[in-house]
């Protein structure tokens, strides 16, 4: 049940999806993996957007390299624990909700227990192989895994649904090189702004979700373009889901 | 042979019958940064693509 405070709060999406689509928003408990540039995103519109339960993992302390595309972390957080500075802002923007911000690294010994009690995962890491850590646990426990990355002006964006759909693996087999890659917030809030959205359909059953299908934006073009995806029987991660 | 590149150019290749990762290859890119498209699906590098396909090459990005 709503409180009337968060009637208020959630009036505007009260009108989208209705009292039943804001209680699902709330009991849903969502994990998010890192507090970076789309981890911001993803986590400042998840709580503003009344998702009851949130969990976010970082291990980095905040760096002023972070903060032109970072914006849970403010001038005053360089030197903290992200987390730190996630939780207090977090709050901030919505107290009815209930945030757990842990400083830990997402690794194969930990997964399983940074992922207990999660309902969805969302992925905003800035390397693929604690990518393919996620895909395999949400894969072993059944979750959705909502993935977005980003550098510089383009980013990406797919759904993963267990059994549903192509895997991370199927759509990328191998990892690209890792780099120190540009960012630009404003990429970070598109790709991290679909995510949530996914989030949100998947939630609710609404709309046609980014399954077997990899959605490519380009800032520079002002584009966005799709390829289409599919399982592949053969794949290491997934053949046996 | 249309290839869409990473960079949104686009390029006509004369190319009856190719395997994708010999297409990379004359191209100059690394098979290890990018996936690949013929006919808007994701394919591995090694189908073949021949005059009629539309081929676009994606860089991967792995940023957060």
């Amino acid at each position: 049940m709503l409180t009337d405070a968060e009637k208020s709060r959630y009036s505007r999406q009260i009108r989208l999806f209705g009292e039943e689509g804001q209680e699902k928003l709330k009991e849903t408990a969502v994990f998010i993996a890192g507090a970076g540039g789309l981890g911001s995103i993803v986590s400042i519109y998840m709580a503003a957007a009344g998702f009851g339960r949130i969990r976010i993992v970082d291990c980095d302390r905040v760096e002023l390299s972070n903060l032109n595309r970072q914006v849970l972390h403010w001038s005053d957080d360089v030197g903290r624990n992200k987390v730190e500075s996630a939780l207090e802002t977090l709050r901030g923007i919505n107290p009815e909700i209930e945030v757990e911000a842990l400083v830990e690294t997402i690794a194969k010994d930990s997964i399983d227990r940074l992922l207990e009690g999660s309902d969805l995962i969302m992925d905003a890491m800035d390397n693929f192989p604690t990518r393919y850590l996620l895909n395999q646990a949400a894969l072993r426990r059944g979750l959705p895994l909502f993935h977005g990355a980003i550098s510089g002006l383009q980013g990406q964006a797919a759904t993963i649904v267990p059994g549903r759909s192509a895997c991370l693996k199927c759509i990328f087999p191998r990892a690209p090189p890792a780099t120190t890659f540009p960012a630009f917030g404003a990429t970070c809030g598109v790709i991290g702004s679909i995510q949530v959205t996914e989030a949100m359909k998947y939630v609710l059953g609404r709309g046609q979700l980014l399954q077997n299908r990899l959605l490519l934006w380009d800032g520079l073009s002002a584009s966005m373009d799709e390829v289409v995806c599919e399982r592949n029987p053969g794949c290491e991660a997934c053949h046996e889901y | 042979m249309i290839i869409a590149l990473p960079d949104g150019s686009r390029k006509e290749m004369a190319v009856e019958n190719a395997r994708i990762q010999d297409l990379l290859r004359d191209l100059g890119i690394n098979p290890v940064e990018v996936i690949v498209a013929k006919n808007g699906r994701i394919v591995p590098e090694e189908e073949m693509a021949g005059c009629g396909d539309e081929i676009k090459v994606v860089r991967i990005v792995h940023g957060g």
